[in-house]
């Protein structure tokens, strides 16, 4: 992707942009608007180091008003914008777009938890509010709000609806459209859809909220949510345990889900060469277990009331051993340690990351299905590029296996790419016979758009395409995004 | 050699701490309790010992509630071999919980004491020196280094400016520092097995020992919240809220 627009952009711009900052500098106050580059940089770069083109100006609005404002104008003057969170996505959706410049609109001003009513188990809140504020924030009040992911201290809720986000407690808890009770949006026209009813029922007519759960920003803005809290876990347990094989894993999962109450809130697979990525990442973790075995399960029970989750894992524990599913394992005899496990599960992903180039995946699976996949698509790569190493992990609880690639260590940068573009196509031609999906929970945004209109038949590509000229005709909001740009008139440069 | 080892039972490390609605006390209900981390150190170290040869049985002691048993079983996963619960109710001073150790060192004639230098609840620091004084053991506090031979422990001390080295002689207790080693993780087959090791419970009657506390907690209080900072316009406006405000200057 290049870094910055082609030229003409920016001089045909000039008179429109100068406009458009005037009317934002008015409209917002100096805090509300960004120019400078050295400013805007931040914007134009997310985790995973993709970088995006210079935007026209960076909007910070205060308010749900504010929004709509920047929005109004900017529908007017067929201006498009990017919506954007924490800068945390994987897929290149948020990043302002190189072909034709953008404005980045950012939620980050807007940080309010408006109200927390504890009878309701629900709270709502700006969209800019940053995850782990608010985990904190209804802990504080002996709740949970269980969206749980290793970006929780930068992304923001407004993005973890926009992206429908995952994560490690999915099984127990849902993703995020299930955590969503009600939901504020300014549509791409300016107008302000308020759903922000607290109801955990309501059946009355289209569900208009789930449109914009996981639409990418495409269809909308989200402003403001009400979530669903659950009571604060009283007592968790985090244990490692040690299998032989993926397959023993995914029995593992069964017994674990009906042997402890359905108590289980998390069940990560990880290969051992991750412990070896964490510890490489992270030189003062050290190997949980006394001896390294071919796949670990990090398991995590929570409940709030008195349970003894210990005799739980122990009992689980034992029959696995029993059955010749489980060969070792260690439980975390306090909170701290059980941090140190978790902090394994994160360093990994680091340690994944000083490797350089390589392919990340996020396949979504039937849950049965997954140990086959695995199987498959580890030999499909072995046959294909049998130096490339697979690093296959993943919140396999629900079914969500993270199949990366590292490419052969000695080839050149381009040689990389070509190899893992190879491997990814063959890895994405094989989900499909296992009825999987080939984004669990990342999204399409840029980087998955070839693949993913590849998945879909007519009748799902014309209801999409239909769904997002009903909202937004002109194709101003992310344009580009999950679906190509569609009309002839976009493909014009607007400036 | 028999090693003997002292656990404590106290608020998890990570748990953020609440204080009871009427200031009587830190409130525990439903909170997170584990072993000491400092214990924990202890523990590791004693099971180090024991894998080296050098010890050849390790006795963990609790002293506290009757759910002190859970840190005790948590000890035997990670190799004690028993556990001796001295249970009492009572919210135990150190020169309590030093006599009834030392009254459980006499029937238990070890050669060596670990245990943590301080708890994390009170962080007191004061049982080991009590001990020693108690039973005449040599004293090494703030462990981070040890070696056992020939009747000796060589006792690395983090002191302030640097590090001394004693040679003591056993018997000794020594208290355990951050340094000393990283704790292991206890494992399934381990906790399984630590199930059928013996625990015995005792209580201070039986050592004749009393534990009735010589001080009154009158209150506990939150620390006060750290106000917001502000941003000051000009020096002039510094120099006055310096002056006026926060009085530091005249």
């Amino acid at each position: 992707m290049a870094s910055t627009p082609p030229a003409h952009h920016r001089t045909i711009a000039a008179s429109q942009q100068a406009e458009l900052v005037a009317f934002l500098q008015d409209t917002l106050g100096p805090k509300g608007v960004l120019t400078e580059k050295n400013d805007t940089a931040r914007y134009c770069i997310d985790w995973a180091g993709t970088t995006g083109a210079t935007p026209l100006a960076v909007a910070r609005p205060a308010n749900t008003e504010e929004v709509a404002a920047v929005v109004r104008y900017c529908h007017q003057a067929q201006i498009p914008i990017v919506p954007q969170g924490g800068g945390s996505g994987l897929v290149a959706g948020a990043l302002p777009d190189a072909q034709k410049a953008e404005l980045v609109l950012s939620l980050e001003r807007m940080q309010r938890i408006r109200h927390l009513d504890p009878l309701n188990f629900s709270v709502s809140v700006d969209a800019g509010c940053v995850l782990q504020t608010l985990k904190d924030a209804v802990e504080a009040e002996d709740f949970t709000f269980p969206l749980a992911l290793g970006a929780q201290g930068s992304c923001q809720i407004g993005g973890n609806i926009a992206t429908n986000a995952g994560g490690l407690n999915v099984l127990r808890y849902g993703m995020m459209r299930a955590l969503v009770l009600g939901i504020e949006v300014v549509l791409p026209d300016g107008r302000i859809l308020n759903d922000m009813k607290a109801l955990h029922k309501n059946n009355t007519g289209y569900d208009l909220k789930q449109w914009f759960i996981g639409a990418e920003g495409t269809l909308g803005i989200v402003t403001g949510a009400v979530l669903k809290l659950s009571p604060k876990p009283t007592s968790t347990r985090t244990a490692m345990m040690a299998c032989s094989d993926v397959t023993a894993a995914m029995r593992l999962y069964a017994q674990a889900r009906r042997s402890c109450c359905d108590l289980l809130s998390a069940f990560e697979l990880i290969p051992r060469r991750c412990i070896e990525l964490a510890i490489e990442a992270s030189p003062e973790l050290s190997d949980p277990l006394d001896t390294p075995y071919p796949v670990y399960v990090l398991m995590e029970l929570s409940a709030s009331g008195p349970v003894s989750l210990d005799s739980m894992i122990e009992g689980l524990f034992e029959a696995g051993l029993t059955d010749g599913l489980l060969l070792d394992g260690v439980l975390a005899s306090s909170d701290t340690q059980a941090n140190q496990l978790w902090m394994i599960r994160e360093a990994m992903l680091e340690g994944q990351q000083l490797h350089g180039l390589h392919l990340r995946t996020d396949i979504g699976l039937p849950i049965s299905a997954l140990s086959d996949f695995h199987q498959q698509a580890s030999a499909m790569v072995h046959a294909h590029s049998p130096e490339s190493e697979v690093i296959a992990y993943g919140h396999v609880g629900d079914g969500n296996l993270h199949f990366n690639i590292l490419p052969p260590p000695q080839l050149n940068e381009d040689e990389k790419a070509a190899v893992l573009h190879n491997l990814e196509m063959r890895l994405f031609a094989l989900v499909p016979q296992f009825n999987g999906s080939i984004s669990a929970e990342h999204g399409i945004g840029r980087l998955k758009q070839a693949p993913f209109l590849e998945t879909l038949d007519e009748t799902e590509r014309q209801l999409m395409q239909q769904l997002k000229l009903l909202l937004d005709p002109d194709e101003l909001m992310c344009p580009g995004r999950i679906l190509p740009r569609q009309s002839q008139r976009s493909s014009d440069s607007v400036f | 050699m028999k090693v003997l080892v002292a656990v404590k039972r106290v608020i998890d490390y990570n748990v953020k701490i609440r204080v009871k609605a009427d200031n009587s006390d830190v409130d525990l209900a439903n909170v997170k309790m584990a072993m000491n981390p400092f214990c924990e150190i202890a523990v590791e170290e004693a099971v180090r010992l024991k894998e080296k040869g050098i010890a050849s049985e390790i006795v963990a002691v609790s002293i506290g509630p009757k759910t002190a048993q859970e840190q005790l079983r948590t000890a035997m996963a990670l190799g004690a071999d028993r556990g001796i619960l001295v249970e009492t109710d009572e919210a135990l001073e150190s020169l309590a919980v030093a006599k009834l150790l030392s009254k459980v060192i006499e029937e238990e004639q070890p050669q060596l004491v670990l245990m943590g230098k301080q708890a994390i609840d009170t962080d007191n620091n004061q049982t080991t020196q009590m001990v020693s004084a108690l039973t005449g053991f040599a004293q090494g506090a703030f462990t981070s280094g040890l070696e056992v031979a020939d009747g000796q422990a060589k006792v690395t001390r983090e002191i302030d400016g640097g590090l001394q080295t004693l040679n003591l002689k056993l018997p000794a207790v020594i208290s355990a520092d951050l340094r000393l080693n990283e704790p292991r993780y206890a494992s399934l087959p381990n906790i399984m097995k630590a199930k059928r090791k013996p625990l015995d419970t005792k209580t201070p009657a039986d050592f004749g020992v009393d534990v009735a506390p010589r001080l009154k907690l009158l209150k506990v209080e939150a620390p006060a919240e750290r106000q917001a900072g502000i941003k000051v316009g000009s020096v002039d406006e510094l120099v006055d809220k310096l002056k006026n405000e926060a009085k530091v200057i005249s």
